[in-house]
């Protein structure tokens, strides 16, 4: 007998009829999905967004946006596999549009969009870190905290430090706005998509401070628990608890954060 | 802005159950000829490709990478029945199966014992291409070797078989 003759037995008996399989599928997926269901990890969406300060990789859950990361050079990889090890990963080019026009509105001047969208910081490690990260959210566009006033806020009044480390690891730039935090003398800092980043998106935000660490004319120095805002020659300002000053581009944005011009220095 | 596919992920798993379920379902069938040990392999197949599902870094290496694990575990689990099946001696098996069974099942218990006795490689590949329907580079990437590797296996199997 050939050996074609003898895997015919096999092809032959291999033509499952169609409502065999269907009906094999039918119980196969009752079972299934009970057993996957139990192991299943939260649902991840990414897409890789070219925005006017370079190309990004964003991620979104059902919560929010969980990561969003320059990729210079391509290491987009390393990126995916972190994330992969977490979640249930996959690509939606419709989320590129939607944060893609979100930070184009940043950079043309409009910031609403971004703070509006929800952020899960499911990726953020320690509770210290999620307070801070959190509180971080509340400094609004057009002004800058620095690293000691935001430990100060969080309760840690000399966790500078830790909150350098938290800032460095924030896993969602632009939306963590990792980028309003700067030293207390007034320098920029560091950042982790490089200072060239950082300024472009103070600029953007209508804040003109230097390379040269030169805050604008304009800028006036917000207490946050009096709600007051000074020049920075008041001296309210020296007086004051200087880990609860967040510092404004200009009163206009000072205001517009509720609060109102000091009696002594009457900022404009 | 771009809207290709710029980091050509694998599909959500629940498209690749979607897309793949039916040849599998058919592939293990093949493999086992039994509905009980089909339906927990099933089960078996698509829970370890989720573990591994991470681990899969393409769009394209999908299909294969399924036929793979599928067709692994089809082999474990022969393994382990002829492992078994080992503590009933041979001639009480063919008594057994004398009276019940016609020559076409005779002829099927005989081609098993010829794939059996093939080198692993060459077994799978030759399962896979001529009872799964696999394409060669299909097999070639369950099998972890070139193309030319998994058609020289299934000739070679084949080779083996008609000498018999």
């Amino acid at each position: 007998m050939t050996v074609e003759r003898k895997l015919d037995y096999f092809e032959d008996g291999a033509e499952i009829p169609d409502a065999v399989i269907d009906e094999l599928l039918r119980e196969a997926r009752q079972r299934l999905t009970p057993a996957l269901d139990r192991i299943r990890r939260p649902l991840v969406r990414v897409a890789v967004i070219d925005s006017g300060i370079g190309r990004l990789l964003a991620a979104h859950s059902t919560r929010g946006l969980v990561a969003l990361r320059f990729m210079d050079g391509d290491d987009s990889a390393d990126v995916l596999a972190a994330l992969r090890r977490r979640f249930d990963v996959i690509e939606d080019h419709s989320l590129a549009a939607e944060i893609g026009g979100e930070i184009e509105a940043l950079m043309g001047g409009d910031p609403s969009a971004i703070s509006a969208r929800a952020v899960d910081l499911s990726l953020v490690e320690s509770d210290f870190q999620r307070r801070a990260l959190s509180r971080l959210r509340r400094v609004p566009a057009g002004s800058v905290i620095s690293y000691q006033a935001l430990a100060a806020a969080v309760g840690v009044p000399s966790g500078q430090r830790a909150i350098g480390n938290t800032v460095a690891s924030n896993p969602i730039p632009i939306y963590v706005p990792c980028h309003r935090v700067i030293r207390s003398d007034g320098s920029l800092g560091n950042y982790g998509g490089g200072p060239e980043r950082k300024l472009k998106l103070l600029r953007a935000e209508g804040f003109a401070v230097d390379v040269r660490r030169r805050m604008p004319a304009e800028a006036v120095y917000g207490h946050w628990s009096s709600r007051i805002y000074c020049r920075p020659t008041c001296t309210a300002v020296h007086r004051a608890d200087r880990r609860k000053w967040l510092i404004f581009a200009d009163s206009e944005r000072a205001r517009r954060f509720g609060m109102r011009a000091c009696k002594l220095c009457r900022p404009a | 802005m771009d809207a290709e596919a710029k980091l050509n992920l694998p599909p959500s798993f629940d498209e690749a159950i979607h897309r793949h379920e039916r040849e599998i379902t058919r592939f293990i069938l093949r493999a086992t000829r039994d509905r009980e040990d089909a339906l927990d392999l099933f089960q078996e197949t698509w829970l370890r490709a989720y573990r591994a599902y991470r681990q899969l870094d393409s769009a394209e290496g999908l299909r294969p990478w399924l036929f793979r694990i599928a067709s692994n575990l089809c082999l474990n689990r022969k393994r382990d029945r002829a492992r078994r099946a080992r503590v009933i001696a041979d001639s009480e098996l063919r008594e057994e199966h004398a009276g019940t069974v016609g020559p076409i099942h005779e002829k099927a218990i005989h081609l098993k014992a010829l794939l059996s006795r093939l080198p692993n490689k060459q077994r799978q590949a030759l399962v896979m291409r001529k009872f799964g329907g696999l394409e060669y580079s299909e097999i070639a990437a369950a099998l972890e070797c070139s193309e030319e590797a998994a058609r020289a296996g299934v000739y070679l199997a084949m080779k083996k078989l008609k000498a018999e």
